[in-house]
């Protein structure tokens, strides 16, 4: 019934001499159709065409899905960042706590004087130079912060930030603790010792933490921490955070060269303002950009994981990171987006839509 | 060969009984060769032929058509005879030309056709010694310099008494025992030995010897820089630093040489200068030969690798228990060595990471472009395959040889 219907519709047309869809042939049922082939129905004929089309279509599935690489290549999974989140935390704090341990052990100025050092030789101090620093340092962490809440795959980015940062404060214990170097300069005034007043040292501990270890805040009171920099290692993973994370054209490298120069000058003003040992600044530097190529170079290059020359698989957090990454097949994009996603009605979709496939589906 | 059309009739005779086709001999007495190749299926038809056929002719003109067409192609080869003619047309055709090498009766001989199996194309490791000698070169110059930033540290690292040595972990828990820096040497000896010999008997020694005097002359470069900018006190209150010789240049150039010649071990008598604390290069060789040995040896020499962890753990550990350097010393030491071996041979086994792109952050080293000159024509990891230095022939050691195909 139906298919001749339709044929029926060839035949009454000609004198319009409209072009003519040809559409399968199949069972249907046309609640309008009768059986003489007159016109009963109102709807014109294309729209009658039309609905035939969409049926058509739906019915056969006629087209095809092409996958763009998405969300699938590059999950969220924000409960990895989550935990990569108290790693990190849990390394501050641990760093905190033997700051306040290795104080105990700082040897006395008069006894141990500062070591000779060739970069104080040259440069005299410079008093207010660590200001210098720490504000650098708060605004690219700042920078930083506003980068990352506009990243799209904050999530991933996110969480490799917070691992890195752990596992430079994570060494810094170590090294802190093996050896404690004497104070670089003079002018340095170490909180007394408290030799067994565990009380005290809470509250030590509380109040770095809570000033974020700058001397800007006033807690920055505890020597021993030498070697190596923690600012050093703050200002240049940050850095190199931000340059990784954004695009590549012109405009954006004035803002990785203007950030560039925020990290270089705040590492210079560390050594100016003899708070650091040079040695303290180099080891930082060296030790954050190669844990940093490091582990980014393992996470984009997928091939690198399965083969068997790959000798960047024998360190010992390599199992936290194949948890980290396992899921995560591609590079990372650089796509901005907004930080709140509002529902969906609220605006316009942004997507084109074929109104006239995507509701033959919906139906 | 002669043509079939040139064929008697004697020869066509043998031909039919090579084929086994006996039974037509008699008929085709008087056939020659142009007379057979213009048989067709009508002279069956009619006798004589067609009372010995049975099957009207079309096995022998088969075999006719196919004999036109072997002729036509060894008319066509270029004068060479792969295979042997089924007769020998020399006249003596009966024995002649039923000798043939495989002894085939019928005539069917089997020729051995060439096939050309292209190879598949074996990864080429050019030796390019040159390049070594370059590395070398440089390893030699890391060295002198680091002698020579020693020697400049020793004149500032401040006395004893006015800076003692500083706290150390590892310190408060062992006391030092005296001779523990000897076995630490002993054992960096003995490593080096074995490691030299390893070096010596790889096939591939060139390439292996360049890694490891760039790799060496770079971590000896960073322990310049480390030394320099920041000096640390003696470690222990048992050192004997030499006496400082302010500006007093041809002693120091004395020294320097001294040091040099005795390798800058204490066992020696050549290191007796302070100063050189961060970081520690007995670690660094320590660790460096352990690693390349157990790089370059064969897997299956667990027992080699063992013993050669054991002599570096155990070399290492008597660096600490002599006092001989702070703790932190030996963790960057080991630290930096481990990371810049691993660093440099994945990107030297992995094509992909050699060249610059945006996602391998390798390249970002400021020794890339001497890496690239280095490892440029080496294009996948190295095989360990062992030979005798001084012979013509490898050894496959590792390796079952296929003797019957291996000996052709």
């Amino acid at each position: 019934m139906a298919a001749s219907h339709l044929l029926d519709d060839r035949e009454d047309d000609g004198p319009n001499g409209s072009c003519q869809v040809m559409v399968m042939m199949e069972e249907r049922t046309h609640p309008q159709a009768t059986p003489c082939g007159n016109q009963v129905d109102d709807k014109p004929k294309s729209t009658k065409r039309l609905q035939g089309f969409r049926k058509a279509l739906r019915k056969n599935q006629d087209y095809s899905r092409i996958s763009k690489p998405s969300s699938s290549q590059l999950p969220s999974e924000w409960w990895k960042t989550g935990i990569a989140f108290i790693w990190a935390g849990f390394n501050l704090v641990l760093t905190t706590v033997m700051i306040t341990v290795v104080n105990e052990r700082v040897p006395d100025k008069s006894v141990s004087p500062p070591l000779p050092d060739k970069f104080f030789d040259y440069i005299p101090r410079v008093e207010w130079a660590f200001s210098v620093t720490e504000v650098n340092g708060m605004i690219l962490v700042a920078l930083w912060f506003v980068q990352w809440l506009f990243l799209k795959h904050r999530a991933i980015v996110g969480r490799r930030f917070f691992f890195l940062q752990g596992m430079l404060y994570l060494y810094r214990i170590v090294t802190m603790y093996i050896t404690t170097l004497p104070v670089p300069s003079m002018h340095m005034d170490c909180a007394p010792k408290l030799y067994n007043d565990s009380h005290g040292k809470i509250k030590r501990v509380l109040q770095l933490v809570s000033g974020g270890g700058l001397s800007i805040t006033g807690s920055h009171l505890l020597c021993g921490d030498f070697l190596y920099s923690g600012h050093t290692v703050m200002l240049t993973l940050t850095f190199l955070f931000i340059q990784e994370y954004s695009p590549r054209s012109c405009k954006w490298r004035c803002y990785h060269g203007f950030c560039g120069l925020l990290s270089a000058t705040g590492v210079v003003c560390i050594l100016v303002a003899h708070e650091h040992y040079s040695v303290d600044v180099v080891v930082a530097y060296f030790i954050t950009s190669r844990l940093f190529y490091w582990y980014h170079t393992m996470a984009n290059n997928q091939a690198l994981r399965d083969s068997p020359h790959n000798y960047l698989n024998r360190t010992w957090w390599n199992w936290v990171f194949n948890f980290l990454e396992k899921n995560v097949k591609t590079p990372v994009p650089c796509t901005f987006s907004w930080p709140l996603s509002l529902p969906y009605v609220c605006f316009k979709n942004p997507c084109k839509s074929y109104s006239m496939v995507q509701s033959a589906r919906d139906e | 060969m002669n043509k079939v059309a040139s064929w008697s009739e004697e020869e066509v005779s043998l031909w039919l009984t090579d084929q086994g086709l006996q039974e037509y001999s008699e008929a085709l007495r008087n056939s020659n060769g142009p007379a057979l190749l213009s048989l067709t299926t009508d002279d069956f038809k009619r006798s004589p032929l067609s009372r010995v056929t049975s099957d009207g002719g079309c096995l022998l003109l088969e075999k006719i058509e196919t004999l036109k067409i072997e002729h036509h192609i060894d008319i066509h080869k270029n004068g060479h005879a792969n295979g042997h003619m089924v007769l020998n047309h020399d006249g003596n055709a009966g024995s002649a030309g039923k000798a043939q090498h495989n002894g085939m009766v019928n005539g069917f001989h089997k020729e051995p056709v060439q096939i050309p199996i292209p190879e598949p194309a074996s990864p080429q490791f050019p030796p390019e010694w040159g390049k070594t000698g370059v590395a070398l070169v440089y390893a030699l110059c890391c060295f002198v310099l680091t002698t020579v930033i020693i020697s400049v540290v020793h004149e500032r690292v401040p006395p004893k008494e006015a800076s003692p040595p500083l706290p150390d972990k590892f310190f408060d828990f062992f006391d030092r025992v005296e001779w523990a820096f000897t076995i630490c040497e002993i054992n960096g000896m003995i490593l080096m030995v074995l490691w030299i010999i390893q070096l010596s008997l790889l096939k591939h020694k060139s390439i292996v010897g360049r890694r490891f005097f760039f790799i060496v002359g770079t971590l000896y470069l960073y322990r310049c820089i480390t030394m320099y900018i920041t000096t640390l006190p003696v470690p222990g209150m048992h050192f004997r630093c030499s006496p400082k010789l302010y500006g007093d240049w041809e002693s120091q150039m004395r020294r320097v040489m001294k040091m040099i010649a005795g390798g800058g071990l204490t066992i020696t008598g050549s290191h007796n200068m302070c100063g050189d604390y961060l970081y520690s290069g007995h670690t660094v060789m320590l660790t460096l030969t352990y690693l390349f040995m157990k790089e370059y040896a064969p897997r299956r020499f667990w027992w080699y690798h063992w013993s050669c962890w054991a002599l570096c753990a155990v070399g290492v550990f008597c660096i600490l228990l002599a006092h001989d350097h702070y703790t932190i010393d030996v963790v960057v030491a080991y630290f930096i060595t481990t990371r810049l071996f691993w660093w440099y041979h994945t990107m030297a086994n992995q094509q992909a990471l050699k060249e610059t792109s945006q996602t391998n952050f390798f390249t970002h080293v400021w020794w890339y472009r001497f890496f690239r000159y280095l490892e440029n024509n080496v294009p996948t990891a190295v095989p360990r395959s062992y030979q005798k230095p001084f012979s013509w022939q490898s050894l496959h050691w590792g390796h079952v040889k296929y003797t019957r195909i291996d000996s052709d």
